[in-house]
């Protein structure tokens, strides 16, 4: 893992000029909009001032679909410019074998394998794709965002289509070292949290499979375990992996589930935010944005470290 | 109602601690089934562990040859998994044999079987605290004062295995 201070002094000696350089770009894109933009509202007022609202809105319309174009447009251009330059280069910085495509991200087939989330996404996008290994375990992570839609119909007879997300933020699957025949499920324990005692009855109407009661008691309060029957889940989940992810948990601070299935341990982090992106309204020339694209990455490694994935003492090789 | 209610919760939880031991005692079998092939590949190699790898084979035939309680088994399964660790240190001395693909195979296996052991074996605890919660918590504990069910012992490791591992004593 790198430290604060290679990270700062790459930062330095790398990544300032380039983001200097970037932005102008952005400069230029705040530009182009508060000209657009004051156009628009000035031709509006005019329209106003002479007593015109066709005149008014016409320009309200089409003012707005320019200026949407425009900054879209070069918007896009920046964004991609700054994922090629800066984020490709934090991720080299963490290994330079890792592969990073940031238009890509994980196939709907594996997000739907883990099986950790049950509804079926009507909706289903996401980008900044890593793939690449840790010594003897292979893994692929990618930003995910999906949704599904209800459409509902009022009295007048309008049909309306409202989007909900299922699962929005990291998403990670690795190849796991133990054989597993079965399916394990570690979810947050919303249940327990929000009700207590009384919670623990509603854990155990699951679709995912009985409910394992574990014994430490700390990952107990931030997870709920499901598995197809009651050895499995044990022999995956040893101490040493429970307080793993106690203190990946802790780390992170998000909500956190797990799936054991197949041969692949597969983890979502839900996070609300739109990671490595680019900000717009103020300067992308700061070193907590570089630290904390960093920091998402490093989730990769700190899982397959803590998770323990590259010990291969058992039967799988 | 309550009272068949009470009466079919106890003997689901019962039930379910048969099983657990069940489960528990599939993976000690499998153990038991290595015991030979880890027997048959040390002596090729280290001759001079014989008394260890004698001492294995006649524990083994002890467990599989006839009735035996729970707590019996258990206390001979600490005996077996204290022999196979002594066997383990003891291969520190033979190279050619550590480095033989046939132990390797068998070593990893035998990985593979402890930590199936011990995730059965905390199955099985799992299961005997429920069991215990139920029959000892009012009102049940009437039910199962009737029923004269009564309180089982969780699997706890044996003194000797918990206390540091003299080396020296194994030889």
């Amino acid at each position: 893992m790198k430290s604060i201070e290679e990270l700062r002094g790459v930062y330095e000696q790398n990544l300032k000029s380039r983001l200097e350089d970037l932005e102008i770009q952005r400069k230029t894109i705040v530009k182009t909009g508060l000209i657009h933009g004051g156009i628009t509202l000035a031709v509006a007022a005019l329209g106003l001032f002479m007593d015109s609202p066709p005149l008014a809105i016409g320009a309200l319309i089409v003012g707005l679909i320019v200026l949407a174009i425009r900054v879209y447009k070069k918007m896009e251009a920046y964004r991609l410019t700054y994922k090629g330059q800066v984020v490709a280069e934090v991720i080299r910085l963490i290994d330079d074998s890792w592969s990073y495509s940031s238009e890509t991200c994980i196939p709907k087939a594996d997000y739907m394998r883990s099986k950790i989330f049950t509804h079926r996404p009507d909706r289903y996008n996401g980008d900044d794709y890593v793939k690449g290994t840790i010594d003897k375990t292979d893994f692929e992570f990618s930003e995910l965002h999906s949704e599904y839609k209800t459409t509902s119909t009022d009295s007048k007879g309008n049909t309306r289509t409202e989007w909900h997300t299922i699962f929005k933020g990291l998403f990670f699957h690795a190849d796991f070292n133990k054989e597993i025949k079965g399916e394990t499920f570690v979810l947050p324990d919303t249940a327990e949290k929000l009700f207590g005692k009384f919670g623990q009855r509603f854990q155990k109407m699951s679709s995912k499979g009985k409910l394992i009661k574990l014994e430490n008691q700390e990952f107990e309060k931030e997870f709920v375990v499901y598995g197809s029957e009651q050895i499995e889940p044990r022999y995956i989940l040893t101490p040493t992996i429970m307080e793993a992810m106690v203190n990946i948990k802790k780390q992170y601070k998000h909500n956190m589930s797990f799936s054991f299935v197949g041969s692949r341990v597969f983890c979502a982090i839900s996070i609300q935010k739109n990671m490595f992106e680019p900000a717009i309204f103020r300067s992308g020339v700061r070193f907590e944005d570089v630290q904390e694209i960093h920091s998402y990455f490093e989730v990769i490694r700190i899982l397959i470290q803590e998770l323990n994935l590259n010990t291969r003492i058992w039967t799988k090789e | 109602m309550i009272i068949v209610l009470m009466y079919n919760g106890l003997i689901h939880k019962k039930n379910e601690v048969d099983n657990a031991f069940g489960g528990m005692d599939v993976q000690l079998k499998k153990r038991y089934d290595l015991i030979p092939n880890l027997v048959s590949t040390v002596k090729q190699y280290a001759s001079h562990e014989k008394d260890l790898l004698e001492k294995v084979t006649q524990l083994r035939a002890k467990v599989t040859d006839g009735q035996m309680s729970t707590d019996e088994k258990v206390a001979l399964d600490n005996e077996i998994s204290q022999t196979i660790g002594g066997i383990m240190v003891a291969v520190e001395n033979y190279p050619d044999l550590k480095a033989s693909e046939n132990f390797l195979n068998l070593q990893r296996t035998l990985n593979e079987v402890e930590s199936q052991i011990s995730a059965s074996r905390r199955a099985f605890n799992a299961t005997i605290t429920d069991y215990n919660n139920a029959i000892e918590s009012f009102p049940k504990n009437i039910m199962a004062g009737m029923m004269s069910l009564k309180r089982k012992e969780v699997f706890v490791v044996h003194e000797m295995e918990r206390q540091n591992v003299d080396v020296s004593k194994l030889f």
